[in-house]
């Protein structure tokens, strides 16, 4: 790599002024890095150390994606006022974080990434499953981190398949499971009807909760149906399941404006089931309320991070905490409408911890490091929740807490009513 | 028209030299071409590892826009449906190197398979005048992507294919990266010089006809229901070669890939670039891969509306894309009776050499709008 380079300057002093064609691109390519054995990996010095996302900062998906870098941006800065994290190897850092946008379009996911990947250490946080599977490959080859990203897909968290990622945040499977688990557990017999979406986020979510109720003798389903994510109306479906006169509805719904239409049709219909939704589509605020949820008997979903606007954690250390530095070092002004910006805070916990083992300033050592994380319970989850990335084929966050709509926010709860 | 203007305004360079058409002169114009050739051969052995790569991604969109160029820059056609043959060619392709088929017939099948999906779509499309066509090929992008997540056991679903090859050959002492640039850069230069041949031939002429009087070319025995079709299905095939480079650059592919809104992003690329311009499709490409990377540097929070901006800025001053502007500055130069011998073959960019205007041209090389 390094001769590589060299040669590769020398040469390009003689012929540069040949080049007027490469002139935007030659500027940003320079950087380079060593990554022979022994050294320290590209991004890290003895006082800092540089990490990278790609994550959607325009376009549709831009709410949550600028909340992935606004919770780790805002995490670290904190941590850099304090003077920096001590590493494994006896080090002070402070942790710079490069974010690039990538609009959700895996090409210029991939483009990102070859610009940061000879400058930073690890790459992180970023969020969607194309936007991430776009560099798996090419992460895995030349060896840079692919670290606690944001994406259920249960690809980044098979250790054989994918051994520089990780995610970070429930597979899809994790969260069906849980609520199946509630399901199950009730005392009265319950008739679900089934609605997700035509691919494996939907698939994810039915198969994690077939898993749980499989066995439960009060759970029967009367029906599934489906439909593409790029469907405007979903009123066929909810009208056709509504017949069935179930009283839980298991929604697998990833598209926000379908959610909100769904829970108002089931209304017009008269038909008032319990309802699941997933965790990045029950926000209370965004979706509930125009949705009109107070409606139904409940509404249920799943979380592991304590939510800012509830009333019940106003008062919280770790909230009051994470509010004021999202403000202050994470450009993010307005209390988090998405649940994003607290996982991004986590992930930077998460990653303090991983720094704090990692005895070398090395990737390898970082990947040893970052798989070793062990019932650590980061700031702002709930309690019965906590982060592990020892446990193959599971994210660094598995276990989630199944909670219920109170009006205004969530509370958990532990049967189902 | 603005070009007029602009070559009022660009000014001549002040060495003097004694012939007034040194770009036309044969031997000139074989150094350049030959001088461009070194050029491309020896830039991927010195540049660094992100220029490499950027260059490859850039001529991947080089040549989607080319397609796109074909049917509507050079015919008039509206397609907002190109980025459906970009994804169909890398779908295609990522299937084939899934299954271990030899690259070439991968290549070929990749070029076959949109060419006749286009076939087939213009077959219908063209009958229909105007605005009309662009309806039909809306679709293809809306159709597209539902379809290649409903065909998950060929595509993958939604969470896409990857596919990998284009590593350097052993024994070849080169980078992934440098040889991933060669193999775009001969495909993409082959695909450029056909389609330069092309335009500039007897097809050329009968798609500037098409273009400009559907009632004219009729008259004069040339069906423009047939040139259409023809048009279509080449911009389809390039479309699909372009596929091919992406996998091969990007090395991935996903529904999201033939999303409507980069078709539309193509299509700005494309007049950006030069509608109707070899070297407009290079400087679209260009565009379109550079300006995403040039706003993050600025502010990742703002591409969007950085993007905009550039957009209505290039519009406003340069209403022929940026290719006009290069053929202000030729013809400018023609024009003050200087051609300054020493500075000509490093000033101009080396893609100019491509169709360095002559006064002969068809009309389709100068009008440089959509």
């Amino acid at each position: 790599m390094n001769t590589h380079l060299r040669s590769r300057r020398a040469l390009g002093l003689a012929v540069a002024s040949a080049l007027a064609l490469a002139l935007p691109a030659c500027a940003e390519g320079g950087g380079g890095g060593s990554r022979s054995s022994g050294e320290a990996s590209p991004g890290i010095t003895d006082d800092s150390v540089t990490l990278g996302i790609t994550t959607p900062l325009s376009g549709t998906t831009a709410g949550p994606g600028t909340c992935t870098v606004a919770g780790v941006k805002a995490y670290f800065g904190k941590k850099n006022a304090d003077g920096g994290i001590e590493f494994g190897d006896g080090k002070t850092r402070k942790v710079e974080i490069e974010a690039l946008d990538d609009t959700y379009d895996p090409q210029k996911a991939k483009a990102n990434y070859d610009q940061l990947k000879n400058d930073v250490f690890a790459m992180t946080a970023g969020l969607g499953t194309p936007t991430n599977r776009a560099w798996r490959e090419a992460a895995i080859a030349d060896e840079v981190p692919q670290a606690l990203i944001m994406t259920g897909d249960p690809l980044f968290s098979d250790t054989d398949e994918s051994p520089m990622q990780l995610g970070f945040v429930p597979i899809y499977q994790n969260e069906g499971e849980a609520f199946g688990k509630l399901l199950a557990g009730s005392s009265q017999d319950h008739k679900v009807a089934i609605l997700s979406q035509n691919d494996d986020f939907g698939e994810g979510y039915v198969e994690g909760f077939k898993s749980a109720v499989e066995d439960a003798d009060n759970i029967e389903i009367v029906k599934e149906l489906t439909y593409e994510a790029t469907d405007t109306s979903v009123d066929a479906q909810i009208t056709e399941l509504s017949s069935t006169g179930a009283d839980v509805i298991f929604n697998a719904m990833s598209v926000t404006p379908l959610t909100i239409a769904a829970l108002q049709k089931a209304q017009q219909l008269n038909w008032k089931p319990s309802w699941f939704l997933p965790s990045n589509t029950s926000s209370p605020g965004a979706i509930l309320q125009p949705g009109g949820a107070t409606a139904y008997p409940g509404v249920y979903s799943v979380s592991f991070a304590k939510a800012p606007a509830s009333p019940a954690f106003a008062q919280d250390e770790d909230v009051v905490e994470y509010l004021a530095a999202l403000k202050q070092y994470g450009d993010y002004p307005e209390p988090p409408a998405f649940p994003h910006c607290q996982w991004s805070w986590m992930v930077g916990a998460t990653l303090e911890q991983v720094f704090m083992k990692m005895e070398e300033p090395t990737r390898a050592s970082f990947m040893e490091a970052l798989r070793s994380v062990k019932d650590f319970e980061a700031p702002l989850m709930l309690p019965d929740t906590s982060v592990n990335t020892t446990e193959d084929g599971q994210p660094a966050v598995s276990t989630v807490v199944v909670q219920k709509y109170n009006g205004k926010g969530y509370d958990t709860v532990e049967s189902f009513q | 028209m603005a070009s007029a203007s602009a070559v009022q305004a660009t000014p001549s360079p002040s060495a003097a030299s004694p012939a007034p058409s040194f770009t036309e002169r044969p031997w000139v114009r074989r150094a350049g071409a030959l001088l461009l050739l070194v050029v491309l051969v020896v830039a991927p052995l010195v540049l660094p590892q992100f220029a490499n790569e950027t260059l490859a991604r850039v001529g991947v969109f080089a040549v989607a826009v080319l397609g796109l160029n074909v049917v509507m820059g050079y015919t008039g056609q509206v397609s907002l449906g190109q980025i459906f043959f970009l994804g169909l060619g890398a779908y295609v392709t990522a299937y084939g190197v899934q299954h271990d088929w030899n690259v070439v017939v991968v290549f070929l099948l990749a070029c076959v398979v949109p060419a006749v999906a286009g076939l087939v779509v213009a077959l219908a499309a063209a009958r229909l005048g105007g605005l009309a066509i662009a309806m039909v090929t809306i679709a293809l992008p809306i159709v597209g992507v539902p379809l290649a997540k409903r065909l998950g056991d060929v595509t993958g679903g939604s969470q896409g294919i990857s596919a990998r090859m284009g590593g350097a050959p052993e024994g070849s002492g080169l980078y992934n990266d440098q040889w991933t640039l060669y193999v775009v850069l001969v495909i993409g230069g082959i695909v450029f010089l056909l389609t330069r041949s092309l335009v500039r031939g007897k097809f050329g002429r009968a798609f500037a006809i098409v273009k400009g009087n559907e009632h004219v070319a009729s008259s004069m025995g040339i069906s423009p229901y047939r040139y259409k079709v023809l048009a279509f299905t080449i911009a389809s095939l390039i479309g699909g070669v372009s596929g091919f480079l992406y996998m091969y650059v990007i090395q991935y592919t996903s529904p999201e890939t033939m999303s409507f809104g980069h078709s539309i992003q193509l299509l700005a690329a494309m007049v950006i670039g030069g509608a109707g311009s070899i070297v407009g499709s290079i400087l679209g490409g260009a565009y379109y891969v550079l300006v995403p990377q040039l706003t993050n540097e600025i502010d990742a929070s703002l591409t969007a509306l950085l993007q905009g901006a550039i957009l209505l800025a290039v519009l406003f001053v340069l209403p022929g894309g940026l290719a006009s502007l290069l053929r202000a500055v030729t013809r400018g130069r023609r024009r003050s009776g200087a051609g300054n011998g020493a500075a000509a073959p490093s000033t101009t960019p080396p893609s100019t050499a491509g169709s360095a205007p002559a006064a002969g041209e068809p009309e389709t090389e100068r009008h440089g709008h959509a």
